[in-house]
């Protein structure tokens, strides 16, 4: 009945601060709207969508075009030929990527197709007389914006390598085609001259040079998880249980400062004078905040399901195990409600509340994966993340939401979840009682 | 209302609390007897130990030393027997302000566990003997100094205690609200409720109280009937004088 009685006034109590609900809500769903829009264009950056790129082909052949044409091709980059309907040139996509306007060029020599061809086939002509090639073939230069952080460049980089090395197997092939049957006439023509005889002209086919565009290797993408389930890891899918997670934890601003705000009113003080418990007291406030930790909850995924598609975003997949789904939500509850009882126990003042509890919950976030994803970590961070409570919920949530996990995949970070609830709750218990002693 | 056994409604014996971190006791040996159903006054100038008294009396201090019994109850080791049979009314008003008169007096109801039967008519008594049943669905945020005062006195009595502390229950308020609380707590000691209260206002406990202590440095300064303590005093025409005399004129901060 006590436990009710308290639950029941914190409800009354939350119900009537307008403001703080109104941080409670909304800012948790302002993030995730806002950080799911910004991180889903930084996603498709990294690989999923193509990198978008300035092609100034200023090549009065055609292997630049056609270079051009292999990058669009692949995939990765999408190329920019002109700007205000003017075409490219060197200067004009320098500035551009100067002004910050875009983030790579790619700029094609005028002597491009035929610097390249004059190499490619001596090349193959010193290969072939087994000499030593001295002539160089074509520089080509690629503009970076200086901000532009070296995941991109690597991106753009590795695109454009494959699309020059296809490029001169081609070209190096054409070369073998028309330069063997002479090298073969030649030899011919030498031997005969030996014996003072006409050589015969040999009709040699020429060799076509698609055996350098063909590949022999196909490279292969496949998820290491189950074929059953095939969910693409998007922004959304990201973002959503990570910022929501976010917004959870920090439940824990509000849920001391009802301890602060009590011990300031002198409420505390009286209820200490009455046969209530210390776990009843500290456990109503727990209950009635993982409620509304666990409505910031369904209002995200909401977010993600209903209102982010409308922006442009993928739609949030929420896998297929509910249940596992709310015991994750239900436990990353308890674990943020936890870990407020503890600061409001420790707290003395509301200032400490909120830059204490503030400060570590980013931290917390930072390092379980939030803001970004664990495995982009250094080492040392990657370990450090497993200490953090936000990751193992984040883990959680991706498992079922991507991974296809369940019940059993999930039940470790739940318990984990759950034991950290437990120790902050028997921390708080002995931490107040000792208060309530008078210690 | 229960009743104990005992004649004492409080036995205090040499009692000591030193905070930590202090190099003075907030209360040096006090030992004081104070019978069931009286009206008594611990006056004291301020850093006297009044408050710190009474939190040893609400169990919500350990004593340093000495013994402190409420009702026949050890404050430590029966604990949970004095918080049954004592009310507070808090300094401080101790209630929620956000919440209305009967949303606060409902909540310390269940705690204090008046049985759900009974909880709204009490509820409603409680307001009704303040004189704040009118505006009792307003928030306590609303209230006039006064009104809050009288709130803060309803929570100390819904569960009938034995014994009512009241630490300065009129300090700030208007003559009327003043009046009514005086009113009151006559009412209740006579029905039986013992108080104990501490307050600034000599006239006030002159009026009210029928056995007085002036505590100052954790000590009794004197202590009796309030009119008998002035009569035997030399120089003092009444409490006040009293009080500065035993207590001094100097600043106390």
């Amino acid at each position: 009945m006590l436990l009710l009685a308290n639950i029941k006034k914190e409800l009354l109590l939350l119900s009537r601060d307008r403001a703080g609900l109104l941080v409670l809500f909304v800012m948790p769903m302002l993030l995730v709207l806002v950080l799911s829009l910004v991180q889903d264009d930084i996603f498709r950056a990294t690989g999923e969508a193509a990198s978008r790129a300035l092609f100034a082909n200023l090549d009065r052949g055609t292997l630049g075009e056609a270079l051009g044409d292999a990058l669009e091709q692949s995939g990765d980059i999408e190329l920019v030929r002109q700007i205000d309907e003017v075409p490219l040139n060197a200067d004009s996509a320098r500035r551009a990527v100067f002004n910050g306007d875009y983030q790579f060029a790619i700029v094609i020599p005028e002597q491009f197709s035929s610097n390249i061809t004059a190499a490619a086939e001596a090349t193959v002509q010193a290969s072939i007389r087994n000499e030593t090639n001295r002539l160089h073939g074509s520089q080509m230069v690629v503009y970076f914006d200086p901000i532009v952080r070296g995941v991109y460049r690597t991106s753009v980089m590795n695109a454009l390598q494959r699309g020059v090395s296809g490029l001169e197997f081609a070209e190096k092939g054409k070369a073998l085609g028309h330069l063997m049957p002479e090298a073969f006439q030649r030899r011919l023509d030498e031997e005969f001259a030996a014996y003072g005889e006409p050589s015969p002209e040999l009709d040699l086919p020429e060799i076509s040079d698609a055996w350098a565009r063909q590949a022999l290797i196909q490279l292969e993408e496949e998820s290491a998880y189950p074929p059953t389930y095939t969910t693409v890891p998007t922004s959304v899918q990201q973002n959503v249980p990570a910022w929501t997670l976010f917004g959870m934890f920090f439940i824990v601003l509000p849920l001391a400062g009802t301890l602060i705000r009590e011990r300031q009113e002198g409420t505390l003080l009286r209820l200490m004078t009455m046969q209530v418990g210390n776990l009843s007291l500290l456990l109503g406030k727990v209950l009635a905040h993982m409620f509304i930790c666990l409505v910031q909850f369904g209002l995200m995924l909401a977010v993600g399901m209903f209102l982010l598609p409308l922006l442009g975003t993928p739609v949030l997949e929420l896998g297929s195990a509910p249940f596992a789904l709310l015991l994750v939500a239900t436990s990353a509850a308890l674990a943020a409600c936890g870990y407020g009882i503890v600061v409001g126990v420790l707290a003395r003042s509301y200032e400490q509340v909120s830059t204490f509890g503030a400060v570590s919950v980013v931290i917390a976030a930072a390092l379980g994966g939030v803001m970004v994803p664990v495995y982009m970590m250094p080492r040392a961070m990657q370990n450090l993340s497993v200490v953090s409570p936000l990751g193992w919920g984040l883990n959680a949530f991706l498992d079922i939401f991507v991974r296809g996990g369940n019940l059993a995949s999930v039940l470790p970070r739940v318990v984990a979840l759950g034991s950290f609830f437990l120790l902050c709750m028997l921390f708080a218990v002995l931490a107040f009682r000792r208060w309530r002693r008078g210690g | 209302m229960m009743h104990a056994t005992t004649t004492s409604a409080l036995s205090i014996k040499g009692l000591v609390k030193v905070y930590p971190r202090s190099d003075r006791p907030a209360l040096d040996g006090l030992t004081l007897d104070v019978a069931r159903g009286s009206i008594f006054g611990l006056l004291g100038p301020n850093g006297a130990g009044k408050t710190t008294a009474i939190s040893v009396l609400c169990t919500l201090l350990r004593p340093t030393e000495g013994s402190v019994t409420v009702l026949g109850h050890d404050v430590i080791r029966q604990a949970g027997a004095v918080r049954r049979s004592i009310g507070l009314v808090p300094q401080d008003i101790a209630l929620y302000p956000s919440l209305t008169a009967r949303e606060n007096l409902r909540y310390f109801a269940r705690i204090l566990r008046v049985s759900r039967r009974n909880l709204e008519a009490r509820v409603a008594d409680c307001l009704e003997y303040v004189g704040l049943s009118d505006c009792a669905d307003r928030r306590i945020g609303t209230y006039s100094g006064g009104m809050k005062r009288r709130a803060n006195l309803a929570v100390g009595i819904l569960h009938e205690p034995e014994i009512l502390f009241l630490d300065e229950p009129t300090v700030g308020i208007d003559a009327q609200s003043r009046n009514l609380i005086m009113e009151q707590l006559r009412k209740l000691n006579r029905a039986g409720m013992t108080l104990v209260y501490t307050t600034h206002y000599m006239e006030e406990a002159h009026q009210l109280c029928d056995d007085i202590a002036i505590v100052d440095m954790g000590k009794v300064m004197a202590r009796g009937e309030p009119s008998e303590l002035v009569r035997d005093a030399d120089d003092c025409e009444n409490l006040k004088d009293l009080f500065l005399a035993l207590t001094g004129k100097h600043l106390r901060d």
